[in-house]
Order: structure tokens, then sequence, then C-alpha cells
């Protein structure tokens, strides 16, 4: 019952906030980056909340249960350094006075200025719109797991109802997903310090949780295959190293490239903001990881192996219920909502937009006037949610390790055309091509293929084939690179930018 | 657990050493529509 009592609270403020944010969405730089005006501390909330999903508060415990401290070198370490390049992205995509709206508008400015209809911009948005549908997919199963497991309501049930969060908290646009990301925030961190805390009593403190996993050997799931005795405390747990390499680099280089991350940049006030926001982030997050990893390795010494039928995802969940008194089970279980809500809204408005703005509309040429390009994008946002909760009636995957897929695939395909674009000239459209191009296509074919490291073969294939394009094509125009290099800009840079960004305006 | 305790408050580390320096970077270059201020942790 307190569960369902602190639920209602939470949905109500949801409810609330995202009306409140939909009187003040008003233009299309509103909807997608909040009008380039976001300040600090909302800032910090927003990308706490976004970073914080259920691959890191169910998926991450679940691996640091079945493979030991690795799981801090693969996803925590992994992440906080691709946190860390964050910056580099942000130091240079604010630098123009009018800056971008979306990733694949960086991608055709950067790329195709002189393009009205840019067909990389439109690459990039169906590749895009792919890995954000997963990701959605991977924060709605993420829920259905923690409603079931600690409610008994039916999986399928909690699924659709996770639906009404989504859909509350993505309709207003980008300022309703950031003001629920900043409570969801506060909400994960009190929930999730509180969750250790009832492990950490319940288990008679840290040194018997590091005794426990230095002599088990209790297997991960009953029935299954004993580990080795010691190997949960080792830096390599149960990967290989050349599994526990491909997962660091895919979490950490292929953050920085990911779309919303680059779209996070876009929205702060400066650059400055920006880097701080992230370096603010990197703080909030030492308190939620410290208690997830508590929560993960404390969990063995509490439920030495999952019952048959269950995956490590759910460990969290089993645990809260059984060890947590009411009260605290009831925060923690909101924490683990409010982390999919938050980071599925997100992912959600940037799928939706991306799906309208830079692929519908750049197909159809179309102008829309700012209130119909909100109102349509609204139903795409439906749409789009409605379709990652049927998807995830069978969930295929594994929550964190979906993550490392689709971050893998975002960071081979866009690495080097954001990096490479921000901080060398020379980059051209060609370079681009090949770098998109060869690397989604060698990530997904050396995936297939069972490679340990698809994102290094992919990224590397793809260098070689960005430097042939680059030095086998002409050099870029100076309108292409000129925004992210100087202070000011020339004129033709400057009725480019106008032109590009303005093409869908003014209906 | 260590090490891998140290690998993560490495990644901390780094991320606020090149945080730092890219808004001294700011601080110098004066532009204020970047965010220069005069003190490199002030923002506007």
């Amino acid at each position: 019952m307190m569960y369902i009592i602190v639920l209602a609270f939470y949905l109500l403020f949801t409810i609330w906030s995202s009306v409140k944010s939909l009187k003040n969405t008003e233009s299309i730089s509103d909807f997608t980056t909040g009008g380039h005006r976001m300040g600090l501390l909302l800032g910090i909330g927003t990308t706490t909340a976004t970073w914080v999903s259920v691959a890191s508060v169910l998926g991450v415990p679940g691996y640091l249960y079945s493979s030991g401290v690795a799981a801090i070198i693969g996803w925590v370490a992994g992440w906080c350094l691709g946190g860390a390049l964050i910056p580099l992205v942000a130091y240079k995509i604010r630098r123009p006075e009018t800056p971008v709206r979306t990733f694949p508008e960086f991608i055709h400015l950067r790329y195709e200025p002189y393009k009205q209809n840019s067909p990389l911009r439109m690459i990039v948005g169906i590749l895009m719109t792919i890995g954000y549908f997963l990701l959605v997919h991977i924060q709605v199963v993420g829920f259905g797991i923690v409603f079931e497991t600690i409610t008994g309501i039916d999986y399928k049930i909690a699924i659709f109802a996770f639906l009404i969060f989504l859909l509350f908290t993505s309709i207003g646009g980008f300022w309703s997903v950031a003001a629920t990301d900043t409570l969801n925030t506060v909400l994960i961190v009190i929930g999730v310090v509180l969750g250790s805390g009832a492990v950490l009593a319940a288990t008679g403190g840290l040194q018997n949780i590091v005794d426990t996993l230095s002599t088990t050997t209790a297997p991960t799931i009953a029935g299954g295959p004993p580990l080795e005795q010691g190997i949960l405390l080792s830096p390599l747990g149960t990967f290989s190293l050349s599994a526990l390499i491909s997962i660091f680099i895919s979490n950490s280089l292929g953050s920085p490239a990911s779309p919303h991350w680059v779209t996070r940049m876009l929205a702060p006030k400066n650059i400055k903001v920006a880097i701080l926001q992230i370096m603010g982030t990197i703080g909030v997050l030492l308190f939620i990881m410290g208690p997830l990893i508590i929560l993960g390795l404390g969990a063995k010494a509490l439920l030495p192996s999952l019952p048959a039928g269950k995956t490590t995802d759910y460990i969290v969940p089993l645990i809260i219920q059984d060890y947590a008194p009411p009260l605290v089970g009831a925060m923690t279980l909101v924490a683990l909502c409010a982390a999919a809500v938050s980071t599925a809204n997100s992912m959600l408005l940037t799928a939706g937009t991306t799906l309208y703005y830079d692929v519908y509309l750049g197909i159809f040429s179309k102008k829309v006037s700012d209130k119909d390009f909100n109102k349509r994008l609204r139903l795409i946002i439906f749409v789009l949610g409605f379709l990652a909760v049927i998807s995830a009636i069978k969930p295929p995957w594994f929550l964190a390790m979906g993550f490392v897929y689709v971050y893998g695939g975002f960071g081979a395909a866009f690495f080097l055309a954001v990096f490479l674009g921000l901080y060398w000239k020379r980059m051209n459209a060609a370079g681009a091509y090949a770098g998109i191009l060869i690397g989604s296509v060698g990530y997904v074919v050396s995936k297939a293929m069972g490679a340990s490291n698809p994102f290094l073969i992919a990224a590397g294939i793809s260098l070689i084939g960005v430097i042939l394009a680059v030095y086998t094509t002409k050099k870029p125009p100076i309108e292409a690179y000129e925004p992210y290099f100087e202070e000011k800009v020339s004129k033709s840079t400057d009725r480019v930018l106008s032109s590009v960004i303005n093409r869908s305006e003014g209906a | 657990m260590v090490t891998a305790l140290l690998i993560w408050l490495g990644t901390m580390i780094f991320s606020f050493v090149l945080g730092t320096y890219l808004c001294m970077r700011i601080e110098k270059s004066g532009v204020k529509r970047w965010g220069a201020t005069g003190k490199i942790f002030k923002y506007k």
C-alpha cells in the first residue's frame, strides 16, 4: 500500500510539472533545446537524471552481482570517462551565435551547409531514431521489472502504466523533461542511499560484504555453474580482458558522441555553464553510483543465487522487497521508476524530434509554424512511446548490455563525425559519409560475427575510410567549419547558417 | 576491488581537470557569449 501511495504522489507531480511546462513551450527551439537558456542547477538535475537510467539502477547492480567489481570498471568508470569527454563537445558546438537545435542539424551545417535538404542529415536521423527507440524500449522493460517485482502487478500492465509517465513528461517538450528530471535526480539520490543503507544494515556492514565476495562460490542463478572463489573481487571478474575493454570503450567513447548528449550541450546558456553542468553531474553521480555498488555487491551476501527463471536485472527489486522497511522500499521503488522515466522521456523527445524535424520535414521540405510543429511532434512522441511499450512485452536483452550495444553503435557511427568535425578544419562531407556509414555497418557486422570488440573494429576501419575520403576529395568550404573555430563568422557563413536553421520555419 | 575503484576515481579526476582547463580557455578567450566572466568558475 505504501508503495502505491508514494508512487501516486510521484505521478501527480509529474502531471503537474508537465501541464505547467506546456504553457512555457512556444517555439521550436523551446521544445527541442529549451531555447538555449538553461541554467546550471536545472542543467545538473536533468543531466544526472538522464544519465542514470534503468541500465544504471538495475543493470549495473545486476552485473556487480554476477560478475563482481569488474562492472565498476566497465560501466561506472566507462560512463564517467565518457562524461569527462562531453565538455570537449560543448566547448566547440556552442560557439556559434545561433546554435543548432538538433544533432542532425549540426551534421547538416558542418558537412552539407549548401544543401537545403541534406541526405547525410536524414541518414543520421534514421540511425538515431532506431537507436533511441531501442533505448526507450530498455527503460520500459526496466520499469516493468521493478513494478512487477515490488507491487506484484503484472509486468504487461506495469509497462502500460509507464506509458502514462512517459507521455506526460515528454509532450511538454524540453522544459517538461528538465523540470521532472530535476525532481527525479533528488528522488534517485534519496532512494538509492536509503536502499543501500538497508542493504548495509541487513549484511552487517561493508566488511561482511567483502568477506562474502572473497569466499563465495554460489552460482548466479540457482542450479547454474559455481563461481570461482574470489573472482567477484578481481578486476576482470567473470569477463575476459577483451570483453571488459570492449564494454569500457563502448561506454566511454560512445557516450560523448551519442546525439542526446550532444543535444544536451546545446541547451545551457553558454559553453561554461555546459562544462560546469557536466562537472557537477559527475560529482552528484558519486552519491548514486556509490550506493548502487553497495546494492549490487551486498545483494550477493544476502541472496547468494537468484531463483531460476529470473535474470540479474531483478536483483535490486528482489533485495529491496525482502530487506528494506516499507517506506524505504517505496522510496527506492520511486527512485528506480524515476530513473526509467527520466531517461526514457529525454530519449523519446530526441527520437520524436529527429524523426519529425530532421527526417520528415527534410524529405517533404515543408515549412511549419511553431504551433503545428509542437502539435505534430507530440503526436509522433505518443506513437513512438506506444510502440516502445508494445515492443517491451517480450524483452530480449539484459538492460545494461542493451545500453552497451546502442552506445557502442552510436560511438562507432558518430564519434569521428563529431570530434573530427569540431576539431579538424579539413574534415569534410566525404569523410563524414565514410565515418558514419562504415562505422555503423562495421559495428553491426562485427557484432553479428561475434567479434569480442566490435566498437574498436568498426572505429578502426571507419578511421581509415575517413582519412582516405578526406584526402581524396576537396577541402570543405569555410562556411562549414568557421562557426566552430572563430568567434566572429563571415557574412557568407552567417547567411548559410540562417538559411539552414530557418529552413523549416515560417509557415 | 581497489583497482576498480581507483580507475573510477581516475576518470573523475580527469573529468575535473579537463573541465577546469576548458573553463580556463574560455576565460582566456574573453568572449562573453561563451561564458567568460573574469573568474574561472563564475558563470552568468
